[in-house]
């Protein structure tokens, strides 16, 4: 696709939005009764929903019980009808099984585990509609899921794209941008230390441009904190005004 | 910021359409670039004093763009919808012509976004045909900018589509919608150009609907399919060039060394016939598929006249690698010149009279099919032409007329066509350049900042300043000057400075005039007249270093140990001088002598400057022993060396020879560009820039050894230094051409010298063979180079950084360095040719006008031979040509007893030192380097240029009956003489004629005056202009190269 301009020469990217701006964030907690915790989640057109089971204790084998914390399982699928073309997705995959351990390890950074210990901790992920940034929006949406469900964290974790065309950084890619050929890098931050949850590329970049890329992911993570922010708090007084307190 | 979705349907990879949904953000503010604009905006605006602003349509921006590049049509917006239909249906290329025509400064338009404004965008409907909607997008966005800038400006859309003209030109006052046509006679009446290629294009377009459906050609193979070819080795990768001589047959493929996979290709590959070059044309890059062995073919040796195709295979060489052309990778299409065809040979053609077969000026250029109405008017006109496509079903490739240059034949229109097909576009300075400049006026002249004073060195009152230039020289880049300084602990000390103008100074990066010296990156010397780089007000007042006022300069001093000339410091930076004395060069060795001249005494200066330029004299020819050990070459004005060799005596010559001082001026020169790209190069190893010449390849020195051999000389080629020393041995006693011959073939066995950005050569490359050495650069020439401007902008920057300061810009980098060398290089060897074509066009006018029969007969001297000729040289007007031993008759020449030529049947018969002919009467026989006699004569073409054909008269050396100082034994070097007096003659008859002819019209019209007024200089000094070639020439070999191949 090399005919594609990704940025214009008046700082223009494909769908009208400027190199460091993010697509449209939307988030709804609590969208399900029956879990334990739940929210749903649009990151421009890309949509994905959290569901939250636990903690409770180990109902996988026995010997998966970790005695000081508890074990985060977590399973990650795209429904069918996600990209323009429908396509069966078996479970188990290799792409959803590393999608799986990517955001177990995610989370096991985030979640304060060690109150927990003999316990189990499910996040599912499903995403509806992909259109680039699939492993973010699932991150964002299990985080508000995990919230919801009242279980500890040390921070929101907040993840993001980045990408890199033309000397310049571009924040939170969408599908054709991603397909472009170019760097794409995912970030999970946890945004009030600073801390990074998980870092990973693929594609080839110049190690001078890292850190330029790296700081454009994080200015993004912490734009979309705010917006999870503001989900959760406007979710916390809708609540209390239903329970009358 | 609101989120909109756009669904669109596209084909996936696999053929299927699918469905995509994209996210679409829009947002109130966009900026819209104008200067009226309240809101504050970056870059480029346009400017608020235009009378309308114009917004063009997706279908005229994509098929008009031609028109809007007239930098007259000023207020023009492009909408981004516009810009993606030609991104879309245009490729590439188009697109990329758009993108620099937005960013050049010169040009007043910029691009809107409109589909990303809340307001001006609107989505498409259901079943809405695209180009509707793109028109409705740029009607609305033309409506929103009116609206923005609350009406102060009028806007004006312009369509093709007549049905959009009629269903908005009345919706909102203040936005009017017309045609192109309607546009462009209502606000530009006046600019005629346009109004013409409007014409031409459109007759184009409505021509290229109705094509015949006949298949000429195999159809080009899909790009995925040339790239997986190449990628597998099945397919090779070039640039195809075309044998001049044998356009309609012979082609060549080069391969641009990285994509050749093939490795047991070393040659090139050959493209026989214009079937297998399937439409590709001079300069395309191409994919070539081999051919089986079995077809495989020679490349033609014999010399042909353009129309001897009839010569059949006899005449062929080692079979070679044959393919044919499967497709093209990237067209490479310029402007051409193209001659109308007379009335008659247009009604010939078919029903259709509209559409005309022109014929390039380049023979590598197949004829254009070109649709007017114009045909009458044209004949026989040359006109710029532009190929719009090549379709399988057609022989021919279509294009559109773009300018008139005017009747072929007059000096004018052939000037202009040598500038056309070198791709030279010079326009006047502009107004917004012009402004830039700093005022000077003879009343009020320009005058130094005394700001500017404390931050330079003063050299006005420490040191006697000088010049020698040629004379009448008015751009004086460099100055000179030489003093001793206290001895230090070595002994005496010499101080050697050279101070070149400092451009720089006035010429700002990035500035409307840097823009536009970059784009012209030298001065053009043409035969007659020169396009200079720089405004006059630059190049002939302000930065020249007039003698007796006060200039700024950048200088490089160095403080030279001096008995052994050793360096012990070099000083560069920026100064203040005042040059005390303007020499020519004349002027200057008359002083050396110690003989009358007429100098005037300035402040008992006179000795002084006297001293002084025999102590340079001293130390240039020290400097130059120093290269010669290390091996440079001499390749021009050897004879004068070997003459001043002889009787030390100057004023024995020609007055206009080459003197001693001229080499030291270059010599210095030299010095002073190899010094700074010490420097330049120390200070930014990665990004600085120099010119390198590498070695030649051995392979090109056989034709050099085979002559030296025919006379008993061997030529040692291992090295620079062993080649100088053997040239200096190979010295005929009898015949001082035939030296002067040898140099010349060594220089054309040698590549030329190239610009280079430091990173992006290893360091073992930056040698410069003929100089011999290991770093050089052009500094001393600023007036007249762009690449010596740069050079003057890194030594600054060396100098800031040395000093602690930071550099106040970051400089370019590699990449951009080299594509601005790679960009001065083809600039370069575009001016040379220019130069080159232009000399034999004033040859062919001079001989034209010389009665065929009483035409002189001159002395040649046969340097090559070939399978049905000799190839020579006439040292009387430096010239070279081919001389047909045989005739299309196949007829060849005997001499008869008294020396007169007759053509007879018979054979020829070539070997390696010698050609003769066998006919029943006797055997003649011509040798390398021998003297024969020839005619010369014009043969006239109308499409291309005009040549020049030799016509053996006698085989033996001509004996004329002038005075004995023309015979050529005893004729000095008289090329550059012969030239010059021949382009004085032909420009004073053009002159002539054009008052003549001015005169019968009986008033002199305003177009002809302001058209001499564009000429510049409209009394070239044609001394001057020689003098400049041949001074290149001694400083660099690119130069060298080209002049011997001109006066040689």
């Amino acid at each position: 696709m090399a005919g594609v301009e990704l940025l214009s020469d008046q700082g223009y990217r494909l769908d009208g939005r400027k190199a460091t701006e993010l697509r449209k964030v939307q988030a709804r907690m609590g969208v399900f009764a029956q879990a334990d915790g739940s929210a749903y989640i649009e990151q421009g057109n890309t949509k994905a929903l959290a569901v939250v089971y636990g903690p409770h204790e180990v109902r996988m084998s026995r010997s998966k019980t970790l005695h000081d914390r508890a074990v985060i399982n977590c399973q990650y699928s795209m429904a069918t009808f996600s990209t323009a073309e429908r396509k069966r997705r078996p479970h188990g995959d290799r792409k959803s099984t590393e999608m799986s351990l990517h955001l177990k390890q995610t989370f096991e950074a985030a979640v304060l585990t060690n109150l927990y210990p003999r316990s189990q901790i499910d996040i599912y992920v499903k995403i509806l509609q992909s259109d680039g940034g699939n492993y973010s929006a699932c991150v964002n949406a299990a985080t508000l899921a995990v919230i919801d469900a009242g279980i500890p964290m040390r921070d929101y974790v907040c993840a993001c794209t980045a990408g890199f065309v033309d000397e310049t950084p571009l924040a939170d890619l969408c599908h054709a941008e991603e397909s472009g050929g170019g760097t794409s890098l995912a970030l999970a931050l946890l945004p009030r230390g600073g801390h990074i949850a998980l870092l990973q590329m693929d594609a080839r970049l110049h190690q001078d441009h890292l850190e330029t890329l790296m700081e454009a992911a994080m200015t993004a993570c912490k734009g979309v904190s705010k917006v999870l922010d503001q989900v959760v708090r406007q979710h916390l007084q809708e609540v209390s005004a239903l329970t009358g307190e | 910021m609101i989120k909109t979705e756009k669904v669109l349907h596209l084909k996936s990879s696999r053929g299927r359409k699918v469905r995509v949904v994209r996210e679409h953000y829009l947002r109130e503010l966009v900026p819209c670039y104008s200067s009226l604009c309240q809101a504050e905006s970056e870059g480029k605006v346009l400017s608020a004093d235009v009378t309308h602003y114009v917004v063009p349509d997706a279908g005229v921006t994509r098929d008009f763009m031609e028109i809007l590049e007239f930098r007259e049509i000023q207020g023009l917006v492009f909408t981004q919808t516009a810009c993606q239909a030609v991104q879309h249906s245009r490729g590439r290329r188009q697109y990329n012509r758009l993108r620099s025509l937005l960013k050049d400064p010169r040009h007043d338009c910029v691009l809107f976004a409109n589909e990303f404004q809340e307001y001006s965008y609107c989505p498409r409907e259901k079943g809405e045909p695209q180009d509707k909607w793109q028109t409705r997008c740029v009607y609305q966005a033309a409506v929103w900018y009116h609206d923005h800038l609350a009406g102060l400006k009028p806007v004006v859309m312009i369509t093709e589509d007549q049905g959009a003209v009629a269903e908005y030109s009345s919706l909102n006052c203040g936005v009017y919608v017309l045609s192109t046509l309607e546009y462009l006679r209502t606000f530009w009446p006046e600019l005629q150009a346009a109004h013409e290629l409007y014409g031409s294009i459109a007759q184009a377009l409505r021509e290229r609907g109705n094509e015949g459906t006949e298949r000429e050609f195999a159809e080009h193979l899909p790009a995925e399919v040339l790239e997986a070819g190449i990628k597998s080795g099945r397919y090779t990768q070039g640039t195809l060039n075309v044998n001049k001589h044998r356009a309609q047959h012979e082609a060549f493929v080069r391969f641009d060394g990285s994509s050749n996979k093939n490795s047991e290709l070393d040659s090139d590959v050959l493209v026989w016939g214009g079937k297998n070059r399937n439409r590709a044309v001079h300069g395309d890059m191409v994919a070539v598929e081999l051919l089986p062995k079995g077809e495989w073919r020679g490349r033609t040796t014999a010399l042909t006249e353009g129309q001897g195709e009839e010569k059949g295979e006899e005449s062929q060489g080692q079979p070679m690698p044959t393919g044919r052309v499967v497709g093209i990778l990237q067209r490479n299409w310029r402007d051409y010149v193209v001659t109308f065809p007379p009335r008659e040979e247009t009604q010939s053609q078919g029903r259709n009279s509209l559409r005309i077969l022109a014929t390039p000026w380049d023979q590598r250029i197949p004829k254009i099919r070109i649709s007017t109405h114009q045909a009458d008017t044209l004949q026989d006109h040359r006109v710029i032409v532009r190929l719009d496509s090549w379709d399988s079903t057609s022989l021919y490739p279509n294009g559109h007329s773009v300018r008139v240059l005017g009747r072929a034949g007059e000096l004018e229109t052939e000037v202009q066509t040598i500038l056309i097909e070198n791709c030279i576009h010079i326009a006047p300075f502009s107004e917004a350049q012009l402004r830039e400049m700093p005022a000077s006026s003879p009343e009020r002249p320009w005058t130094v900042d005394p700001a500017e004073v404390v931050t330079r060195r003063d050299l006005r009152d420490t040191h006697l300043v000088f010049s020698i230039d040629p004379r009448g020289c008015e751009d004086v880049d460099d100055t000179l000057s030489v003093r001793s300084l206290p001895p230090g602990p070595q002994g005496p000390r010499l101080e050697l400075g050279v101070h070149i103008a400092d451009v720089t100074h006035f010429v700002k990066e990035g500035t409307l005039t840097d823009l536009e010296a970059r784009a012209r990156a030298t001065t053009y010397y043409l035969a007659d007249r020169r396009y200079d780089m720089l405004p006059a007000v630059l190049s002939a007042d302000v930065c020249s270093l007039l003698g007796g006022v006060d200039r700024y300069a950048m200088s490089v001093m160095w403080d030279l140990d001096a008995q052994t000339l050793q360096v012990n410091r070099v000083w560069y930076g920026r100064t203040l001088i005042r040059s005390s004395y303007q020499l020519y060069y004349e002027q200057a060795q008359a002083l050396l002598n110690g003989e009358e001249a007429e100098v005037p005494e300035l402040d008992h200066k006179l000795s002084h400057l006297i001293e002084a330029l025999e102590t340079l004299t001293q130390v240039a020819r020290h400097l130059r022993a120093q290269r010669d050990q290390g091996g440079a070459l001499e390749l021009e004005g050897v004879e004068v060396r070997a003459q001043l060799d002889e009787d030390k005596n100057i004023t024995a010559l020609v007055p206009r020879q080459p003197l001693e001082v001229h080499e030291t001026v270059a010599e210095c020169m030299i010095y002073a560009n190899h010094w700074v790209a010490r420097k330049i190069q120390e200070r930014f190893p990665q990004q600085a820039l120099l010119r390198h010449h590498p070695p030649p390849r051995q392979e090109f020195f056989t034709q050099l050894q085979d002559s030296a051999r025919a006379l008993g000389f061997t030529i040692d080629t291992r090295s620079n230094k062993a080649l100088a020393d053997s040239l200096d041995q190979a010295v005929d006693p009898q015949d001082p051409l035939v030296n002067r011959l040898l140099r010349v073939m060594a220089t054309q066995a040698m590549s030329n010298a190239l610009y280079f950005s430091t990173g992006a050569c290893p360091v073992d490359q930056y040698y410069h063979y003929g100089l011999a050495l290991d770093r050089y650069t052009h500094f001393t020439s600023p007036i007249r180079r762009y690449a010596d401007v740069i050079v003057h902008r890194l030594l600054t920057a060396a100098i800031a950084v040395e000093e602690g300061a930071r550099p106040a810009k970051a400089s370019a980098s590699n990449k951009e360095l080299e594509e601005m060398a790679q960009h001065i290089n083809n600039k370069n060897r575009a001016a040379q040719h220019a130069q080159k074509v232009s000399m034999e066009l004033f040859q062919c006018l001079y001989f034209r006008d010389k009665d065929p029969e009483t035409a002189e007969c001159c002395d040649a001297v046969i340097y090559a031979i070939r399978t049905n000729g000799v190839l020579v040289f006439i040292p009387q007007y430096g010239l070279k040509g081919a001389l047909y031993l045989r005739n299309r008759e196949g007829q060849v020449v005997r001499v008869s007893q008294d020396g007169r030529c007759v053509w007879e049947a018979g054979s020829l018969q070539r070997s390696l030192d010698h050609v003769s002919t066998t006919t029943a009467s006797g055997t003649s026989t011509f040798r390398l380097f021998q003297h024969v006699t020839v005619r010369v004569s014009v043969q006239t073409s109308r499409c291309h240029a005009d040549t020049l054909h030799l016509e053996l008269v006698s085989n033996r050396a001509h004996r004329a009956p002038e005075p004995p100082d023309r015979t050529p034994r005893a004729a000095p070097p008289q090329g550059t003489r012969g030239r010059s007096q021949l382009v004085q003659e032909v420009v004073r008859q053009a002159e002539e004629a054009l008052l003549q002819a001015e005169e019968k019209k009986g008033r002199v019209s305003e177009l002809s005056k302001e058209e001499r007024e564009f000429r510049q200089s409209k009394t070239p000094n044609l001394y001057s202009l020689l003098e400049e070639v041949r001074e290149q020439a001694l400083l660099d070999l690119t130069a060298s190269a080209r002049t011997c191949a001109t006066s040689a």
